[in-house]
C-alpha cells in the first residue's frame, strides 16, 4: 500500500520560551526582532487549579501554558480536542530527585514528586485541568521527537477524523544530567490542528513519508544566536523549523524521521 | 481498519517466553518471590525475570531495561519474522513503536550511586541513548534492523496497550507495511519505593477483586507483537485488532476516577470500533492490580457493562504489574486465549470483593472464544482497551 500523503489545518498555535510568552512574540523573535531584556522565570498558567499547580513542576506548567494558549487561539474548548504531549527529554529535575535519593540511606520518595515523574505527568495535569476525556498521549523520541510526533498526531487527526493538540516541551536539564543531556533551554510550542475537510481557518500543513536515509535537521533561517542555540539543544525546539515554514509557506522542508525515512512538509496559507 | 496479528512473544516472571507462560498460567504456577531487590528492603512480593542476567554484553546500550527486551526479542519467532519482514518490504517500511514506563533509569539509578569524586557521571555511565525516555524504541530499532518511524509511548501503566492503536493507524495509512510493538519495563528502586510511598504496595502476593486483597506487587517484563493489514500475510495467527479504545479520566494523577468513567469510555470506544455488543464478548483480561481502589471500580464497570456470560480474570498474580510492559503482557494472554482455548482463572481469588458481583473465577475455562478484551490504566487517569478477535 502507497504511504497516503497527510494534510491538516492548523486552527490555533500557542508559545512559550524564556524570552517569548506568546505565539506573536516567539513570531517577532523569528521574524528578526531584538531579544527582551529580562529572561522570564516560568509560566503559571492559571488553568491548573491553584492546589495542583503549587505542586506542579515546570515542563508541566510550560505544557498546560503552551496548550491553553493554542486552544484559545483556536477558539476551540479544550476538552474536545485529542492530545499528544511530546518531550524528548522528560523531567529531569524529577530524576535527578528520585535518583539522589534512591542512592541515600533514606529512600523514602515525595509520592506527589513519584506521581509527577511520570512522561504523561503534563498529559495528566492538562486534561484534569480542563476536564478532557479524549485519548491524551505521551511520547518521546529522542532527536527525532518532532518529526515523530507531527506524524503520529497528523495519522489520528486524519484516520479518526478528529482535532488535535499537539503540544512540544523541554525544560532545562539537572546538572548531573549534562554530560549526556546538555539542554539548558526552556522552551514549549502547540499546535490544534483539524482534519483538512474541516470547515476552519488556517494554512494546511501537507506531509508525506519518504524513504531517505542520512537526513539531517535545515538549519533555521533566523539569525538570532538565541534562536539557534534553542533550536539546536532543546529536542522540543526542533519545531522552529515548522514555525518558520508557516512564517514563510512558499517552500518544503525536509525533516529527519528515522534513520531510513524523512517528513517532508509544506504549507499553503 | 482490522489489523492481522502475525506473531507474538512475551517474557515475564511466569514465563522466559510464550511457550513457559502457557505452561505457568495451566499449571498455576506464579513467578512471584519475595522481595530481593539488591538496596531495596521492603517488604512485598516481585516478579523477576531471573534469565536477564544472562544477557550482559550491551555496551553503550547497557540496561537492565534494554537487557530485558534483548531478552524478550530473541524468544520464539519474533526475530525471524521481523527479518523477513525487512527483506521483504524493506528495513524503512516497517514501524516501530515501544511503551515503557521506567525507559531505562534503572540505568540512572545505577549511575547515581558511582558518581565520581566530583560528583558526575563516570564515563562507562555517560550514554545518551540510554539516559533518555526513548531509549526502548532507540534500543529496539538497534537490535531490529527497523529503519521506520520508531516512537516510544509512555503514558505510565497503559504504555504498551496503546502501541497497538497507534500501530494499527499507522498501517491505515500505509506509511508502513509492517509494524513491530512492544512494551519493556524493569524493576528498579524507583518504581518499588514510588509504589511503597504511595502506600500500594502489598506485602503478599496480590489477590487481585479478592475481598482480602491489600495491595499490588510489581514486576517486570518485555513482550513483543507483529502486526499488518489484514489480509496480507499468509502466515498470520488467525487473531485480529478489531477494535481500540483510549480515554482519560480527567480526575486525579494517581487515583482512577471513583465512578470509572474514562475507563467506561475507553470499553465503549474499543466495542464501537469493533461493531459488538457486550455480550459479544467471550473474556476480559482486567486491568486488576489488587489495589482496593482500582479493583472496586473496574469490577463494577464491568458488572455495569457486560452481562454475566462475560468470562473475566485479572492474571497479575502470575507476573505482578508489570507498569508499561502490562499492556501487551495482558494483550498477549489475552489473545492467546484464542489459540489455546482455555481462559486463565484469577489466580489467588477466594473470596470476591463483597461489592461485586460479575464473573471472575479463580479456576481455569475451556472456551473457544471468539472476542476477547483487555484493559490497562495508567497513572495520569489514561485509559486504554484492546479487542481481539478471531478470524473468520
Amino acid at each position: 500500500m502507497q504511504s497516503k500523503t497527510l494534510k491538516c489545518k492548523i486552527a490555533g498555535i500557542g508559545a512559550w520560551g524564556s524570552y517569548f510568552e506568546s505565539w506573536q512574540a516567539l513570531q517577532a523573535l523569528l521574524n528578526g526582532a531584538s531579544l527582551p531584556e529580562t529572561k522570564l522565570k516560568g509560566p503559571k498558567p492559571d488553568i491548573i487549579p491553584a492546589n495542583e499547580r503549587r505542586r506542579a513542576p515546570l515542563p508541566v506548567k510550560l505544557a498546560v501554558a503552551s496548550s491553553w494558549q493554542a486552544t484559545q487561539d483556536a477558539g476551540v474548548e479544550a476538552d474536545t480536542l485529542t492530545c499528544v504531549f511530546a518531550s524528548g527529554l522528560g523531567d529531569t529535575d524529577l530524576t535527578d530527585y528520585m535518583c539522589k535519593t534512591l542512592a541515600s540511606e533514606h529512600k523514602a520518595l515525595s509520592p506527589t514528586k513519584f506521581h509527577n515523574s511520570v512522561h504523561n505527568a503534563p498529559a495528566g495535569y492538562w486534561t484534569i485541568s480542563t476536564g478532557t476525556m479524549k485519548a491524551a498521549n505521551s511520547v518521546a523520541g529522542y532527536e527525532n521527537l518532532v518529526s515523530l510526533t507531527l506524524l503520529e498526531a497528523m495519522i489520528q487527526c486524519e484516520t479518526e477524523n478528529t482535532p488535535m493538540l499537539l503540544t512540544f516541551y523541554d525544560a532545562p536539564v539537572a546538572q548531573i544530567l549534562t554530560p549526556v543531556l546538555p539542554n539548558q533551554e526552556t522552551f514549549a510550542f502547540s499546535l490544534v490542528v483539524f482534519p483538512h475537510s474541516a470547515d476552519v481557518e488556517g494554512p494546511l500543513l501537507t506531509a508525506n513519508v519518504e524513504q531517505q536515509e542520512h537526513t539531517t535537521w535545515p538549519a533555521l533561517q533566523s539569525k538570532s544566536d538565541y534562536l539557534r542555540r534553542l533550536y539546536a539543544a532543546n529536542p522540543a525546539a526542533k519545531i522552529l523549523s515548522l514555525a518558520e515554514l508557516l512564517e514563510q509557506p512558499k517552500r518544503d522542508i525536509v525533516v529527519p524521521l528515522s534513520s531510513g525515512t524523512a517528513l517532508t512538509f509544506s504549507c499553503e496559507k | 481498519m482490522q489489523i492481522d496479528i502475525i506473531d507474538y512473544e512475551s517474557c515475564s516472571a511466569a514465563g522466559v517466553n510464550l511457550s513457559a507462560l502457557r505452561t505457568s498460567l495451566r499449571q498455576h504456577q506464579s513467578g512471584l518471590i519475595k522481595n530481593n531487590l539488591p538496596g531495596s528492603d521492603l517488604d512485598t512480593w516481585i516478579g523477576v525475570v531471573g534469565q536477564v542476567s544472562a544477557v550482559n554484553d550491551l555496551g553503550e546500550w547497557q540496561s537492565r531495561n534494554n537487557r530485558l527486551a534483548a531478552l524478550g526479542y530473541e524468544q520464539g519467532t519474533i526475530r525471524s519474522t521481523v527479518s523477513g519482514l525487512i527483506n521483504k518490504y524493506g528495513a524503512a517500511r516497517i514501524g516501530l513503536i515501544m511503551g515503557s514506563s521506567t525507559s531505562s533509569i534503572d540505568r540512572t539509578e545505577e549511575a547515581y550511586t558511582k558518581l565520581n569524586s566530583e560528583n558526575a557521571l563516570t564515563d562507562e555511565f555517560r550514554q545518551p541513548f540510554v539516559h533518555n525516555p526513548h531509549a526502548p524504541a532507540l534500543f529496539a530499532a538497534h537490535l531490529s534492523g527497523i529503519k521506520g518511524p520508531s516512537l516510544t509511548i509512555n503514558t505510565a501503566c497503559s504504555s504498551s496497550a496503546k502501541v497497538f492503536a497507534t500501530g494499527s493507524r499507522w498501517l491505515e495509512t500505509g506509511i508502513v507495511d509492517a509494524v513491530l510493538v512492544g512494551g519493556v519495563d524493569t524493576l528498579c528502586l524507583s518504581v518499588l519505593h514510588g509504589f511503597d510511598s504511595l502506600q500500594l504496595l502489598s506485602p503478599d502476593p496480590c489477590k487481585p477483586f479478592d475481598q482480602h486483597r491489600n495491595g499490588i506487587n510489581l514486576g517486570e517484563a518485555s513482550g513483543f507483537a507483529v502486526l499488518q493489514r489484514a489480509g496480507e500475510n499468509d502466515n498470520a495467527k488467525g487473531i485480529r485488532l478489531t477494535g481500540y479504545g483510549e480515554s482519560s479520566d480527567a480526575y486525579h494523577m494517581s487515583h482512577p476516577h471513583p465512578d470509572g468513567l474514562g475507563a467506561r469510555l475507553s470499553m465503549t470506544q474499543a466495542l464501537d470500533r469493533a461493531g459488538l455488543p457486550p455480550s459479544a464478548i467471550d473474556y476480559v483480561n482486567l486491568h486488576g492490580t489488587s489495589s482496593r481502589a482500582n479493583d472496586l471500580i473496574e469490577g463494577k464497570l464491568i458488572s455495569e457493562l457486560f452481562p454475566g456470560s462475560v468470562s473475566c480474570s485479572s492474571t497479575k498474580a502470575w507476573m505482578g504489574h508489570t507498569l508499561g510492559a502490562a499492556g501487551i503482557t495482558e494483550a498477549i494472554i489475552a489473545m492467546d486465549t484464542l489459540q489455546t482455548n482455555v481462559i486463565p482463572g484469577s489466580k489467588n481469588l477466594e473470596i470476591l470483593d463483597e461489592a461485586l458481583n460479575f464473573s471472575i473465577k479463580a479456576t481455569d475455562e475451556p472456551k473457544v472464544c471468539q472476542h476477547v478484551m483487555t484493559n490497562s490504566f495508567g497513572f495520569g487517569g489514561n485509559n486504554c482497551t484492546l479487542l481481539f478477535s478471531r478470524t473468520g
